[in-house]
């Protein structure tokens, strides 16, 4: 049977100095056990800014922007680094400040529990409204908020918690019952901390794996809290609370609690449900803990370090059918420490590491990455914890040496070749092996690594239940599906990888450029060569023909007529993945015709790259409109699309400049020349306009009928986009392009795409012809608009209503045309206008 | 070290009395080591915890100390120790452990 597949991960941390100093267990105890001592003095001292929390390497590896090898070459300590222009947004997620969570608390509250104040909630809701992942029903919860007065009086007088963000206290949560400690003020605060932060991560999950929120259909939550009153504590359930917010409408969940090691024992439940077929799609997720804020804050102080443990963190995980693609969650390797184990750490690692490669007919030198507990050395060290995960790396080395599978020489080595920096946030059961799912994946997919173990690890005694400790591990491997099924590891895809030419004549910036490109995009782990030569295209040609090469990147290729590319590229500041539809090649004569057919050149390439419902938005360019009409009634008559919704206040598909460096489609729509353009200024933004130096290139030849996989990149593409480029080729074969564009065409052509392209063409033809027949009413006060009609039928619109005895002018909105009437005849004019086929 | 353990360690000394107990260590590196040892003979120097300012003066050491390699069956020992002892730093650790144990042990 197939095994599961990782599908995407969310990684996010809160930046939260306010929770850090007042509900932290260490901070906590200080106070009350010593009211007066020289930590709590010292303690404000050592408070980080946000931008500083920012700027810290580890952080910055944690949300996906800086690699675990980028991180390891920084020398340690890293608190006194920073790095050089932070995201705070990542591939895997982001970092937020203090004060858009309180306002995401209240968002997540169900039971009117977080109070905040009213000029707070004025403030934050606008920063909230920018981020691009709160969705309008989340904007909807926000509630005005209320007088600080009040708020004071709550937590001095009726035990609320405070919440703090900065100095000022901005807000409280109350308790939610007199009498049940379950339900007091200290124990809601933690659990919607939890909730809250779990809720962000799905939606950066979401947003990563490009799944349609209903298609989810089981939620596993991970997290350390426990919620429930004083008849059932711990009843639950995080999970389904989470996704109810996050908008999982189909998914229904539970909570897994196995202290740290509760994330692994997670994904492992996730990986049989959706391998027995019982669900599909399972999100595993854990929030982050306060009572862990400055947990080492004393040795911090002490060592006049800043206090680094100030940020919640939260884990996601979409564990889904195997799919070919992804990389899988091998069931048959499962290390599992049992109730006979025993808790000395060679017993553990025995029962985690050893014993199950041992049943797998594997060495420990077979795995390529361990990922143990990663805490954060910068944390633990000065705590007189050591360096984590290098001890785990340091006894799995060992063991292996006790077992004769490795020299003692070879230990340090081993440690260097098969481990990895730590860099999580101490937050339990944050750390514990997952932090590096999302990086593993990646480095899979690409072809880098190809598999690795993940362990898990727990200490059960703290709950005082038993003495025991706890730890499982699973085996991560790149997707073996078309290869070989039951194959356990698969080291021999590496052979099996796409072939990729290159042939790019005259670059402007030389042969020796290219040929970085092509070495680096072999280092990892592509296969690619350069074709040389003046006639390079015209061997390329007869080698794709002759299926010497899978897929080719090329300079000056012409495409026939029909045929356009997508362009792929990371939108500047955000680093967000973008498809730009289309870039070069002309898909129809027609401007709109053009532009309908670039969205489903635009959705096959997106969905070949993995992502399966990409979002679609149309540039807000001439014939934008008319594109956005066809292709809603094409999703409605069953070519279904998943449309993007503007970053603006107004929303809507239509896509202005700000979405453009956004990134708030998947997929971006519009012309050829917009799109050249468009893919030039993005990807030679960091350069001042000298060489194209980010993302993937103008991307693969797309177009109905066509059968060759032919990605285009320019004579100004620097070595890490011609690299990228080889990157996508690979995907047009392994994400199977032809397949997907066969079927995408045959769907689109079955929603009645031509029928629909002729009557616009008709359209527009007919639309201005009348003029000369038509009487213009007599002029009313214009007070109202029409918006949605395409600028090209705008004046045919008008006439359209002259014709009918109304009044109107056209004109020109904020954001594109408009069709201006009065009032009285604004419901007689849409119905007119709709039935004519100018709005929708 | 842990505030609970730190309770267990005082219970059972008062319960047996200090000169019949001998703590021993399953830490990581020598200065963890050395920071329990230091709570069960001098006191806790975090001030946090049931032995803040109490002075039992316990003896003490760490797993891998020879001492106590001596008193286990080596077949066990093989099983359950000597991984780690060959991850540690164990002549750092004797350091640690005997500087603390002729600084403040008195039994």
């Amino acid at each position: 049977m197939n095994n599961s597949v990782l599908k995407g991960t969310g990684y996010v941390l809160v930046h939260v100095p306010g929770m850090l100093m007042h509900h932290g267990t260490t901070q906590t105890t200080e106070r009350s056990v010593n009211p007066d001592s020289e930590y709590l003095k010292e303690l404000p001292g050592h408070i980080r800014s946000y931008e500083d929390c920012l700027a810290y390497p580890p952080n910055q590896t944690y949300i996906g922007n800086l690699s675990i090898e980028e991180l390891s070459v920084i020398e340690e300590p890293w608190f006194d680094k920073k790095v050089e222009n932070p995201s705070r947004f990542g591939p895997f997620g982001e970092v937020m400040p203090e004060d858009e969570f309180a306002v995401l608390m209240q968002i997540c509250d169900a039971f009117d529990l977080v109070h905040l104040d009213r000029e707070f909630v004025r403030n934050v809701k606008l920063k909230l409204e920018a981020h691009p992942l709160i969705t309008q029903s989340m904007h909807a919860l926000i509630k005005e908020g209320e007088d600080s007065e009040l708020i004071r009086k709550q937590v001095e007088r009726e035990h609320a918690q405070p919440i703090i963000v900065g100095d000022q206290l901005v807000g409280y949560v109350k308790r939610a019952h007199d009498v049940d400690v379950n339900l007091s003020a200290h124990v809601i605060f933690e659990n919607l901390v939890s909730k809250a932060s779990e809720v962000l991560t799905i939606l950066h999950l979401l947003r990563q794996s490009g799944i349609d929120p209903t298609e989810v259909d089981y939620v596993i939550d991970c997290s350390e809290e426990a919620c429930g009153d004083m008849n059932q504590r711990g009843g639950g359930n995080f999970a389904k609370a989470a996704a109810e917010i996050a908008g999982l409408l189909n998914a229904t969940g539970s909570d897994t609690r196995a202290f740290c090691a509760g994330p692994a024992h997670a994904i492992v439940e996730a990986a049989s449900l959706v391998k027995s077929g019982a669900f599909q799609n399972v999100i595993v997720a854990g929030g982050g803990c306060t009572a862990k804020l400055g947990m080492n804050g004393k040795d911090h102080v002490r060592k006049g370090l800043p206090i680094l443990e100030d940020c919640l963190g939260g884990f996601a995980a979409l564990i889904s059918e195997n799919d070919g693609i992804n990389p899988e969650i091998n069931l048959d390797i499962i290390g599992r420490h049992t109730v006979g184990t025993g808790s000395s750490p060679q017993a553990v690692i025995e029962s985690l590491v050893t014993n199950p490669l041992t049943a797998a007919g594997m060495k420990i030198t077979d795995v390529d990455k361990y990922s143990p507990e990663m805490q954060n050395p910068d944390i633990t060290k000065p705590a007189g914890a050591g360096d984590v995960p290098e001890a785990n790396y340091k006894m799995i080395a060992a063991l292996g040496v006790k077992l004769g599978q490795l020299e003692r020489t070879e230990l340090p080595a081993f440690v260097k070749k098969h481990g990895l920096r730590g860099f999580a946030p101490t937050q339990g059961h944050i750390p514990s092996g997952v932090p590096y799912l999302g990086f593993a994946r990646e480095s899979m997919l690409a072809g880098r690594t190809v598999n690795a173990m993940i362990i898990g690890k727990g200490s059960l005694f703290l709950g005082r239940m038993t003495n025991q400790f706890d730890g499982i591990s699973f085996f991560m491997q790149k997707n073996t599906r078309k290869e070989s099924p039951s194959a356990v590891v698969a080291p021999a895809l590496i052979t099996d990888l796409p072939v990729i030419g290159v042939a790019v004549p005259d670059s402007e910036l030389g042969t020796e450029m290219i040929r970085s490109a092509v070495d680096t995009a072999r280092k990892k782990g592509y296969q690619a060569f350069l074709i040389e030569g003046d006639a390079c295209l015209d061997r390329m040609d007869e080698m794709l023909k002759s299926g010497e090469i899978d897929a080719a990147v090329a300079a000056h290729y012409a495409f026939p007529v029909g045929v356009a590319t997508v362009g792929r590229i990371q939108t500047p500041a955000l680093g967000r993945e973008m498809f730009l539809a289309t870039t070069t090649g002309t898909s129809a004569t027609d401007r709109t015709e053009a532009m309908v057919r670039n969205a489903i050149a635009g959705i096959i390439a997106a969905k070949t790259c993995g992502i399966t419902e990409p979002t679609v938005g149309i540039a807000n360019v001439m014939g934008g409109r008319q594109c956005e009409r066809i292709l809603k009634i094409l999703s409605e008559r069953g070519y279904a699309i998943r449309f993007a919704d503007s970053a603006r206040a107004d929303g809507g598909v239509l896509m202005r400049g700000n979405d453009l460096l956004q990134g708030s489609a998947d997929v971006m729509v519009m012309d050829t020349l917009t799109g050249n353009l468009m893919m030039k200024m993005l990807s030679a933004f960091t350069t001042g306009g000298g060489i194209e130096s980010i993302g993937y290139g103008y991307g693969p030849g797309i177009g109905k009928g066509y059968d060759k996989r032919i990605l285009i990149v320019s004579r100004a593409s620097g070595a890490t986009v011609i690299a990228n480029a080889i990157e996508y080729a690979a995907q047009t074969v392994t994400g199977d392009l032809l397949a997907i564009a066969r079927k995408e065409y045959d769907k689109a052509k079955k929603a009645g795409l031509k029928t629909l392209i002729d009557e616009m063409k008709q359209r527009s033809q007919t639309g201005v012809s009348t003029a000369a027949s038509i009487i213009v009413p007599p002029r009313e006060t214009c007070t109202e608009e029409i918006h949605g009609i395409e600028v090209m039928e705008l004046d045919a619109a008008v006439e359209a209503l002259w014709a009918e005895g109304i009044y109107a002018e056209s004109g020109m909105g904020c954001t594109g045309p408009v069709l201006m009437l009065n009032e009285a005849r604004i419901e007689q004019a849409t119905k007119i206008l709709r039935d004519k086929g100018y709005v929708r | 070290m842990d505030l609970e353990n730190q309770k267990r360690v005082k219970e059972i000394a008062d319960q047996f009395g200090p000169e019949n107990v001998i703590v021993v260590l399953g830490a990581a590196e020598g200065e963890a080591a050395g920071l329990a040892a230091e709570t069960v003979t001098a006191g806790d120097p975090t001030y946090a915890g049931p032995l803040a300012g109490v002075s039992l003066g316990l003896l003490v050491y760490h797993i891998c100390e020879p001492e106590i390699k001596e008193e286990v069956d080596a077949g066990i020992y093989d099983e359950q120790v000597s991984m780690m002892e060959m991850v540690l730093d164990v002549d750092d650790i004797i350091t640690e452990m005997s500087a603390i144990r002729d600084q403040y042990t008195k039994y």
